[in-house]
């Protein structure tokens, strides 16, 4: 069990990277490369607010929110808005990636820093295995995250504008809604949401600069799997490939793991090209 | 007839001017009187740990050159330092360093960089006959036939072994498990230390990799205990040891893990709570291998004297990692110590040849390691077993543990 909640720890880590590429995904089309990098910044905020500033865990929250969520306001408007191609959104946002992986080196420094947990860091011994408490929090908080953001998107007037935006951008501008506003707010709030869960994936993998870097394949790895658009594949995507990772390590050899992620991968779109929660649709042209 | 063969002789004359400044190198000089002129590259503009660990290097050759100053310089002939950012690049550092060369050929070069450095300058160096040292071994940079006038500074994988055994033999550990990053110097980590520890007549029980950007290492070490290791020996950097040291914790295993030099680098071990682990559960079954000099000693005099001297060489007074990377110092000393042998600096065959003297080699005034074994077969330092010490983590100050 103990290589169980590690596994699930690490897919909810890749599936909350993922949930922010497919909502910037779902209000633009376009696929933000340094989403990773975002949770990266929000995991330093985590360790600023907590460790150097001392501040209680629900202000260091809205700070990360905050810092965040204006950090991917600026790379929407330097790196995605003054575009006319949208195909050079990758490009760009390859860019921002290595300008906020430089940026975290020059602020603090390029060693592992602990961001400590709210909830305790003693080890737990649950169903048999052991756990820390926030390889815990990080399953509850993927699950409920997914939930929540499901539930939202099919209550709300903005989560239906924005899936009316993934399907048809043209029929939902005539329909009076403002893409470009939408398309800022979305790219904003999965900046806020990185800064968020930056203080629960912090005390798992340390705030370091390298981790956008390390979280960023696996994450569009999770997407994929999922399925380009859909929110509750990203959980399980996310889930999948952490547990094939746990597995293939401990069975296999290390070196095996990001091996048996990819055979995976490649065996499940060889089965659903557009992923296990997004069906192919035929269209007569 | 005679204003033609003027106009002839001139036009010969000014080619044969021009030719004479585009071909070839420049000369190095090299009387008595010049200046003995040493060139050091390092990425200091590089990202991250390559940049600190290069800044180290090149405060260390600044350092030994002003020691070498005060007692006359290299046989009579003042060092000159030049330092030139290479960024860490290949690419740019042959840029450099054929920049330099045309400008006037340094009489020693330094290279503070990575392997793939000294893999890119060997071979101008080679050509220009320039006498070298560097800290990136490549698999052909110790080999006299193929670069005789190149020396490491840096152990081999198999000199750190040395260490790894003796530590072993004194604590009565027969089975010993690896652990390894999925990088070059891992895979060299794991043969060597396997080759040696196999022939010191220890057992090697099991060896688990990791990938370079893994998060958790549990299932690996739950790998190894299922092999039951009396330690285990470890090659990791930053981010991984502390994902080795929390899943050693989470699962509640107290074997003995004993580091290399890239554990001993990494801050978080070396730094107490909150901003590192040094002091807590995690760290009390890890004990890293570090060069003696790395050590704090009040009565080591000659490390002392290198370190004071660094300091006041370094910004703001801080040397910005372990003395580690600090070898250059001991290039210009061994330098030093095989022109006095020699009785002149300007012939770079014959310098090599006497760095090769084992009586030459134990005048040499080096600091960082106390003892290099050059020799007509092997320009690698083949540090001896006393050369490392293990300790425990503990605080850094001034590029030294004082555990």
């Amino acid at each position: 069990m103990t290589l169980i909640f590690g596994g699930l720890a690490l897919g909810a880590v890749y599936a909350f990277v993922a949930i922010g590429y497919n909502i910037v995904f779902i209000s633009s089309k376009t696929f933000n490369f340094a989403q990773a990098q975002l949770i990266m910044i929000g995991s330093f905020v985590a360790y600023t607010g907590l460790v150097t500033l001392h501040l209680p865990a629900p202000i260091v929250a809205l700070l990360a929110l905050a810092v965040v969520f204006v950090v991917a306001a600026i790379e929407e408007r330097v790196a995605i808005r003054p575009l006319k191609d949208p195909h050079a959104v990758l490009v760009t946002t390859l860019g921002a990636s290595v300008l906020l992986d430089g940026a975290a080196q020059l602020i603090w420094g390029t060693q592992p820093l602990p961001v400590p947990f709210f909830g305790g860091d003693g080890v737990l011994t649950i169903l048999g295995g052991r756990a820390y408490p926030v390889e815990l929090a990080l399953v509850v908080v993927a699950v409920l995250l997914v939930l929540l953001l499901t539930w939202a998107s099919r209550r709300f007037v903005l989560g239906l504008a924005l899936l009316g935006m993934s399907e048809d951008r043209e029929a939902a501008m005539l329909r009076g809604v403002n893409v470009r506003r939408l398309v800022f707010g979305s790219f904003a709030c999965a900046g806020a949401l990185a800064g968020v869960l930056g203080l629960f994936v912090g005390p798992e993998t340390y705030a370091v600069a390298t981790l956008g870097t390390a979280l960023a394949l696996k994450g569009f790895v999770v997407l994929a799997i999922g399925g380009f658009g859909s929110i509750p594949g990203t959980l399980v995507g996310g889930l999948i490939v952490g547990l094939v990772e746990a597995l293939a390590s401990r069975y296999f050899g290390g070196e095996f793991a990001t091996i048996a992620v990819f055979a995976v991968f490649i065996t499940i779109l060889m089965a659903r090209p557009a992923g296990l929660f997004v069906r192919t649709r035929e269209r007569a042209v | 007839m005679n204003r033609h063969v003027l106009v002839l002789g001139a036009v010969v004359s000014s080619a044969a001017l021009v030719l004479a400044g585009c071909g070839g190198t420049a000369s190095s000089g090299g009387g008595a009187g010049d200046p003995y002129r040493v060139l050091v590259t390092g990425g200091l503009s590089a990202q991250g740990v390559l940049a600190t660990n290069s800044k180290t290097s090149v405060i260390s050759a600044q350092a030994s050159a002003d020691e070498i100053n005060k007692t006359g310089g290299i046989a009579g002939r003042r060092i000159e330092v030049t330092v030139v950012d290479d960024g860490g690049d290949p690419t740019t550092a042959v840029t450099k360093l054929r920049e330099a060369i045309a400008k006037g050929k340094p009489d020693l070069y330094l290279n503070s960089g990575p392997s793939v450095i000294a893999s890119a300058t060997l071979p101008i160096l080679q050509q220009n006959k320039i006498l070298s040292f560097n800290i990136g071994p490549t698999n052909e940079s110790a080999d006299p036939g193929k670069f005789p006038l190149n020396f490491d500074l840096s152990p081999s994988p198999t000199d750190y072994a040395k260490g790894f055994i003796a530590h072993a033999k004194e604590k009565g550990y027969q089975k010993i498990g690896i652990l390894y990053g999925s990088t070059s110097y891992g895979a060299s980590f794991v043969r060597e230390m396997h080759q040696a520890l196999t022939a010191a007549g220890l057992q090697v029980v099991g060896e688990q990799q990791f990938d370079a950007k893994a998060l958790d290492m549990t299932p690996q070490l739950q790998n190894l205990r299922g092999s039951a290791p009396d330690a285990i020996a470890m090659t990791a950097y930053g981010a991984p040891v502390g994902y080795v040291l929390k899943s050693l914790a989470k699962i509640g295993w107290t074997v003995p893990v004993l580091g290399d030099t890239a554990v001993s680098a990494t801050s978080l071990v070396s730094t107490p709570p909150p901003d590192g682990v040094l002091g807590t559960d995690q760290v009390a079954n890890l004990m890293m291998e570090v060069f003696d000099s790395t050590v704090y000693d009040p009565a080591d005099t000659s490390v002392n004297t290198a370190v004071a001297a660094m300091k006041a060489k370094a910004e703001g007074g801080v040397i910005p990692s372990t003395l580690i990377n600090a070898y250059n110092y001991d290039a210009l000393a061994l330098v030093a110590a095989a022109a006095a042998d020699v009785g002149k600096a300007d012939d770079p065959g014959a310098i090599a040849k006497a760095i090769e003297k084992p009586e030459v080699l134990a005048k040499a005034k080096t600091a960082i390691l106390h003892d290099y074994h050059y020799s007509a077969t092997s320009h690698s330092p083949n540090a001896t077993a006393d050369a490392f010490v293990f300790i425990k983590p503990s605080p850094l100050d001034s590029g030294q543990f004082r555990p």
